[in-house]
């Protein structure tokens, strides 16, 4: 209708006769035919603005990503700007270090680790938000609000201090408490222990977005079916199986689904705790491809990473790439 | 989609600089300079230095200097991303460790016709060497520090300590009489010693005949595994024990938090420093200036000096720099004897003068002054910067071995196949 609408705006501007007021014309499919091929054009020349934007901006990386991972880029490739191919070079170089499949395997555990726990407990808040009184519903959101207003280095900073091995308050309230053991222990002291309050943070950072989006809803969710149920005699775990989880089901393997592709990529909170340390047994693949890339300056092989990153992530999100497919065309 | 977009932002930010540099290879332009950029060191010249420098050269010139003063945390990849645009600093300083990997990937300008107007003739060896690759030179060289330890006169003098000690034996017996005047204070620091100064390290691993690695028929293998190395690393460990009742965690190093920070709270009795950040610390707390003094990092051996890292850094100019003839100038006025004078007096080893007579005017330069000739750097090598750069092995075995993660053969065979490997 859109397109319709601007062939009748253009319509004066060009060589027609003036005559027809729009009113008298006939349907739609008279005004098509007899538009010009710049008129069949248009909504293609409106939407191309919009289109170039988004794969200049989107496309072209992403190729350029690609293609850079077949060559040889170093510092001095980069400033000198020359073009120098390895073929699959670095992907051998890649796929051949035995600490790639160590640093592979420990990012996909965490990032399965992070997003079960995360939409879990969102899951959990947005239950909760429903059953609340008002006053403390709104509590909590603000709550929320402010931990997920803060900036990302904001509160990893916080987190270090709380865990701060000998002024820390975490440390120092577990002393209090009793637990002598705690003076001057060091939380990272280990990858999994370091690995744990990195999770910690990010799930406390991913958690208001998942709360407010599946609490929207929960309470999109007719009442009546919920009455229908009490009146059927459902315990609130039937109810749940019953009526809720089917409504949010979709939603929630989206938000499971976005959150995979945050928390697979994680880098600046990792990097900011201990640098993928100690001894690099925290190290993500994003913290692999910046030691890589911008720390040893081969950016090829940085690329050839990021190309087996998609990969992976590809491979992780599969099952639900496919369902998103299968929905576009009416299958569910 | 998200992700997708996500992976490729970071590439953007890479492919936007390929095509940046793809149109600025040429740098021989012969438009008129009215500005060039100078990067130098936070903590490198002293004000003054700088501030008459930016002066005369503009006055002379003509030329605007445009000075920013750069942080050493990230430096390695900050330079990288400059000098990969198209409009990079025209001059910029290099720590002589990282100087190798840069000029030998052809980043830096080749300024071996020009030395003569850098005073070529006075320059500093370790600092000449540093930046000699394959027998061109790629910058000047443009002032040396080392480490000293850095102390409180008036807490020594109250722990009964008369004079600095002057083996190692003296100075651990020294840091437990400080550690007992002021068991009071629980957060007093005897020896400030953080589980990852590892610069530190090399002096004591240096002062019991070990080396990082070694150059066999031109191939580098590390030798941290060394009885020698490992003696370092024994002695490192009997510092940290000693060094306070509260520990500094074994997991961070002397920049974070920055040590003449914490010095700076008078919390401490001794650290191993450089001159600039007893500076840091006086600048904090100006009453430091009259309780401070400095000693060399006592030997095992009675009566000498350890071995110690020759820190330092040279200046270079960008090969993609538009600005080079006038950066040069720069060059030329910063060598000149008045300034080099300057950067003596301020507490450090001018580059490009022989004379340090004004260096050995206060205590701590005088303890560098001691120390110096047993000046020693890390292995010469482009690929030494990506050790120091990425995860740097040393600092994981330091740690690993003092919190008891890994044993000490465990830790040092680690860090050493690591060095191995990234010098391969």
């Amino acid at each position: 209708m859109t397109a319709v609408k601007t062939t009748e705006t253009a319509a004066p501007a060009g060589d027609l006769p003036p005559a027809l007021p729009p009113a008298a014309t006939g349907g739609a499919p008279r005004r098509r035919r007899r538009g010009s091929a710049f008129d069949r054009a248009l909504p293609y020349l409106l939407l191309a603005p919009a289109l170039i934007a988004i794969l200049w901006l989107i496309g072209w990386p992403v190729v350029s990503v690609f293609v850079t991972s077949f060559r040889q880029l170093n510092l001095g490739e980069l400033v000198r700007g020359e073009i120098v191919w390895t073929g699959i070079d670095n992907y051998v170089t890649v796929l051949q270090d035995e600490r790639f499949w160590d640093v592979s395997l420990r990012t996909v555990v965490f990032t399965i680790a992070v997003v079960g726990a995360s939409v879990g407990m969102g899951l959990g808040i947005a239950l909760l938000m429903r059953v609340l009184t008002p006053w403390v519903r709104i509590a909590l959101q603000i709550a929320m609000l402010c931990a997920w207003a803060m900036p990302i280095l904001a509160s990893t900073t916080v987190y270090q201090w709380m865990f701060d091995q000998n002024y820390g308050i975490l440390n120092k309230t577990l002393v209090q408490l009793g637990f002598d053991s705690f003076a001057g222990y060091s939380w990272f002291s280990s990858g999994t222990s370091t690995l744990s309050v990195v999770g910690l943070l990010i799930i406390w950072q991913a958690i208001p977005f998942l709360a407010f989006s599946l609490y929207a809803g929960l309470v999109g969710i007719p009442r009546d079916l919920y009455e229908a149920a009490g009146i059927d005699g459902a315990t609130g775990w039937q109810t749940f199986r019953a009526v809720t989880w089917p409504e949010i089901k979709s939603l929630l393997m989206m938000v499971t689904f976005l959150s995979t592709l945050w928390d697979f990529k994680v880098f600046a909170q990792i990097w900011v705790f201990r640098e993928g340390g100690p001894s690099g047994e925290s190290t993500t693949l994003p913290v692999l491809q910046y030691l890589e890339g911008i720390a040893k300056s081969h950016f090829g092989v940085a690329a050839a990473i990021s190309v087996l990153m998609m990969v992976i992530l590809g491979l992780i999100t599969f099952q639900y790439l496919r369902k998103l497919l299968q929905t576009e065309e009416g299958k569910i | 989609m998200k992700g997708w977009r996500g992976l490729a932002v970071g590439a953007a930010a890479l492919a936007v600089a390929v095509s940046g540099c793809g149109t600025s290879t040429n740098s021989g332009s012969t438009t008129e300079t009215k500005e060039i950029t100078v990067w130098l060191m936070d903590g490198s010249a002293p004000t003054t230095l700088t501030d008459a420098l930016n002066k005369e050269f503009e006055q002379a010139n003509g030329i605007k200097v445009k000075y920013e003063v750069q942080k050493w945390t990230g430096i390695q990849e900050k330079l990288t991303t400059a000098l990969a645009s198209s409009t990079p600093p025209d001059v910029i300083e290099l720590g002589n460790t990282q100087t190798a990997s840069f000029a030998d990937q052809g980043t830096l300008a080749d300024l071996t016709a020009d030395a003569g107007q850098f005073n070529g003739g006075e320059w500093l060896g370790g600092l000449k060497d540093s930046l000699t690759l394959n027998g061109k030179q790629y910058g000047v060289p443009f002032y040396a520090a080392n480490r000293t330890v850095i102390y409180r006169t008036d807490l020594l003098q109250a722990a009964g300590v008369a004079k600095p000690p002057t083996s190692r034996a003296e100075w651990i017996d020294a840091i437990n009489k400080l550690k007992a005047a002021n068991a009071s204070n629980p957060d007093f620091q005897a020896l400030y010693l953080p589980g990852q100064s590892w610069y530190f390290l090399l002096s004591l691993i240096w002062d019991e005949g070990g080396d990082i690695a070694k150059l066999d028929n031109g191939k580098w293998t590390g030798t941290l595994d060394t009885p020698q190395a490992k003696a370092g690393f024994e002695a490192y460990k009997a510092l940290y024990d000693a060094s306070a009742a509260k520990k500094v965690p074994a997991d961070i190093d002397e920049a974070k938090p920055q040590q003449m920070e914490v010095f700076g709270t008078g919390n401490v009795g001794m650290m191993v420093g450089l001159p600039w950040e007893l500076g840091g610390a006086v600048k904090a707390k100006p009453d430091l200036a009259d309780k401070t003094s400095a000693f060399p990092i006592p030997s095992k051996k009675a009566g000498s000096a350890a071995p110690v890292f020759l820190g330092g850094s040279n200046l270079a100019i960008p090969a993609s720099s538009k600005n080079a003839a006038a950066a040069k100038k720069y060059l030329a006025l910063l060598s000149s004897k008045n300034y080099q004078d300057q950067l003596a007096a301020g507490g450090a080893v001018p580059g490009t003068s022989k004379d340090t007579s004004k260096l050995a005017s206060n205590a701590i330069g005088k303890a560098m002054a001691d120390s110096s000739p047993n000046g020693k750097v890390t292995p010469v090598t482009p690929k030494w910067a990506a050790v120091e750069a990425g995860q740097n092995p040393l600092k994981d075995a330091l740690t690993a071995y003092l919190t008891g993660a890994k044993s000490l053969d465990q830790a040092t065979k680690d860090a050493s196949d690591a060095i191995t490997k990234a010098m391969a």
